[in-house]
């Protein structure tokens, strides 16, 4: 807003500054159309001083409306030349007419140059005004061409500002739009990341949790066996088998224990061994005692079932 | 304050945690699946505290436990001087100390004399690991019964431990032979199963050979040369009766009385014959071939189902140990192959072993026997000379002959069945030569 408006402004300034200068111009072309028509009337005086190359320099002289005719050159002025020895009168009166004749000569030659110098500056006037009219159509047209120009290059300018801005503000709200997918992208694939993590987490923690499940379960149940595999081999070493202890024979014992393995109690359940039987598989197991401690975190069992069945 | 649902549901699942993992706790041990297959087979360690006795013969009733259980290779006995005390009743067992010297079973008795001049001995057989009394007993009897009674509390103990009935309380027969030369003396012996309580029930100076039992143990068959020729006679072994049931042309030999007590399986050579074997029927006397091939054919021995007899045969060349129904026309059936030489056959009381005679490569006779279930054969002793392979009626145990070495005398050894005890039985005097193990006493 400000913007155009100072826009505006400034094409107001240029535009009066334009007409100024056009004006100017102008003025200038009448100060100078009236100073050379002014001293017309003083030519005669000056006419012996003139130099026609002068005249013909000045004549010659280009585009006085454009550029004002520099100052006279600061040369000094020349000396009066020297004159010969002063006539007879007869060669006064001879002189007289001549200088009748040649003044009437020279008028009418002065008659015939001012008509031409007239001639001349009318023509030079109608030249120069058509120059002037010409330059001022010119310059009317240079301005004209030039304001157009410049409102033309205002209007590119405003246009390429508006463009710009436009485009600013496109790519601004581009940028922004970009920046809000990127900010949105990046809080989406931090999102992802997070859900991705926790799920890795989630995923880690169970596979350890079931790591450890199966770590637990396979030392606990290797240490059983091993444990296990401990009794039984205590046990078969303690177990003095009957000759009646033959295949078929299968006694389960019901052994009570106390912490630290100590058997206090052995109970036969079923059984069909004899009586030597018997007696072997629990004195078996009371040798056996104190049985091997179970594994850590395993406390030793309060009750423990003992299967006897030989196989050989 | 008043809990969230969510602090409320911590406890909860601590709870369920808990919970499940004490349902896992039963699911844990029902894994401890703790299966005895096999065991060992070391002598099981007793203590016979010497019994209170009243003044006896001198009979140490303890001593002789112990000698017949340690003899029977299944018992390792606690020195005396290891005893932690002598109690003779199961009160003053104090058993952690008898524990501790690794006693698994603690023996304590008595003898006390009774009505009549008769002793009573009784016994009382502990597990030392339980307390528990396992056997308790008395027998009775007169001072010079003493060691039976003595063998007849080992036969208690042997059962209740070994599950096999105790064959200490048994008889034996041999031949004993005192002097040389002229001098020479043959003695049909009886004695206790450890070689005690001997009583002579034959006494010749020509050869006295394979005394055999009965199965009820009341007689005695054997060959005697006493007139001149081998001849077989029965003898009742209280009264000494007597009866020759064969004295036939040729061989007279080795009687064997079939499982019923009815016949004998004899072997008979006739006049420049083979030795066949025959069977005797004793309340007829009729005879019966068994066996026709043209070679040496003795040594019977009657399978416990007395349809059969196994029998030493050269048919092949070298002795083997061959297998023949006694209906006539059985076909004979070869029984042993290990070695080149197998004879003697004996068969053990429940039909499973053969044991017998066997030389191995380097000309040792062994005493070796033969599962015939399996097939399988080992070699149970280690002499160099031993013959005449006699089960003990439970089995457990093989009595033979063995020379030791050259020139010495012959004794009475026995083995147990899976060769790792064996024991030597010392005659008081001369060579003693094919045992014959009695049966059960009833």
């Amino acid at each position: 807003m400000s913007e155009s408006a100072r826009d505006r402004w400034l094409s107001y300034g240029m535009s009066v500054l334009l007409h100024g200068g056009l004006i100017a111009l102008l003025a200038v072309g009448l100060w100078h159309f009236h100073h050379a028509a002014a001293p017309a009337p003083s030519v005669p005086i000056n006419a012996t001083v003139v130099d026609a190359r002068t005249l013909k320099g000045i004549g010659s002289a280009s585009t006085p409306a454009v550029k004002p005719k520099p100052a006279p050159p600061q040369t000094p002025p020349q000396p009066p030349v020297q004159g010969p020895p002063l006539p007879t009168p007869d060669e006064l009166a001879m002189r007289e007419q001549a200088a009748k004749e040649e003044a009437e000569h020279e008028a009418e030659a002065q008659q015939q140059l001012l008509a031409r110098q007239q001639a001349e500056q009318a023509e030079q006037e109608a030249q120069r005004k058509a120059q002037a009219a010409a330059a001022a159509e010119a310059a009317q047209a240079q301005a004209a061409a030039q304001a157009k120009k410049l409102a033309q290059a205002k209007k590119l300018a405003h246009e390429e500002k508006l463009a710009e801005a436009r485009k600013k503000a496109e790519a601004k709200k581009l940028a922004a739009e970009k920046l809000a997918q990127q900010r949105k992208l990046a809080e989406e694939k931090k999102l992802a990341e997070e859900q991705a993590a926790a799920q890795r987490a989630a995923r880690v923690a169970e596979l350890q949790q079931s790591l450890q499940e199966d770590q637990r379960a396979a030392l606990a149940s290797g240490a059983l066996a091993s444990w296990t595999s401990e009794i039984t081999s205590r046990i078969q070493n303690a177990w003095i088998k009957p000759p009646t202890a033959q295949p078929g024979i299968e006694c389960v014992l019901n052994v009570s224990l106390v912490p630290g393995g100590t058997v206090t109690g052995v109970s036969i359940g079923q059984c069909n061994g004899d009586d030597a039987v018997r007696q072997s598989i629990q004195t078996a197991v009371y040798n056996a005692s104190p049985l091997p401690a179970p594994p850590d975190g395993i406390a030793f069992p309060s009750q423990l079932i003992i299967t006897f069945k030989p196989t050989n | 304050m008043k809990p969230t649902p969510r602090m409320a549901l911590l406890p909860r699942m601590l709870l369920a945690v808990l919970s499940a993992a004490c349902l896992a706790c039963p699911a844990a041990w029902a894994q401890l699946q703790i299966q005895i297959t096999s065991g060992v087979t070391n002598p099981v360690p007793i203590a016979i505290v010497p019994f209170a006795e009243a003044p006896t013969d001198g009979t140490d009733v303890a001593d002789v436990v112990q000698h017949d259980l340690v003899g029977s290779g299944r018992f390792t006995a606690l020195a005396r001087d290891r005893m932690p005390a002598t109690p003779t009743d199961a009160a003053a067992v104090k058993f952690a100390d008898w524990k501790a010297t690794g006693t698994d079973y603690v023996v304590v008795g008595r003898v006390t004399p009774i009505a009549n001049g008769q002793l009573a001995v009784d016994f009382n057989l502990l597990n030392a690991l339980t307390g528990q009394s396992i056997a308790r007993q008395r027998f009775t009897g007169t001072a010079s019964a003493l060691r039976n009674a003595a063998h007849r509390v080992s036969d208690v103990i042997y059962q209740a431990i070994t599950g096999i009935r105790g064959a200490f309380a048994t008889r034996i027969a041999y031949v004993a032979v005192a002097g040389s030369g002229a001098n020479q003396l043959f003695q049909l012996v009886i004695a206790d199963a450890d070689g005690y309580n001997q009583h002579l029930i034959l006494q010749s100076r020509f050869p006295i050979m394979s005394p055999a039992w009965s199965p009820d143990g009341q007689w005695i068959a054997y060959v005697s040369f006493e007139n001149h020729l081998s001849a077989i006679y029965v003898q009742r072994v209280l009264t000494g009766q007597r009866t020759m049931v064969s004295m036939r042309a040729g061989i007279n030999g080795a009687p064997a009385w079939s499982p019923d007590g009815r016949k004998l399986a004899i072997t008979l050579s006739g006049v420049s014959g083979h030795p066949q074997i025959y069977t005797l029927d004793l309340s007829d006397q009729h005879l019966t071939r068994i066996t026709e091939a043209p070679a040496i054919n003795t040594e019977a021995a009657w399978a416990p189902d007395g349809r059969s007899i196994y029998f030493t045969s050269d048919r092949a060349g070298e002795p083997q140990i061959y297998k023949i129904g006694i209906t006539p026309g059985s076909i004979p059936q070869r029984i042993t192959f290990t070695d080149e030489y197998n004879a003697g056959p004996h068969i053990s009381p429940d039909g499973k072993l053969l044991a017998m005679v066997t030389r191995d490569d380097s000309g040792n006779y062994r005493i070796a026997v033969q599962n015939l279930a399996t097939g399988e054969f080992r070699v149970l002793t280690h002499g160099r000379l031993d013959e005449s392979p006699s089960f003990a009626p439970n089995g457990a145990t093989i009595m033979y002959a063995a020379r030791p070495g050259q020139g010495e005398a012959g004794i009475l050894a026995t083995i147990s069945v899976d060769g790792l005890t064996g024991l030597s039985l010392k005659p008081t005097q001369g060579e003693v030569r094919d045992p014959a193990w009695g049966p059960f006493i009833q």
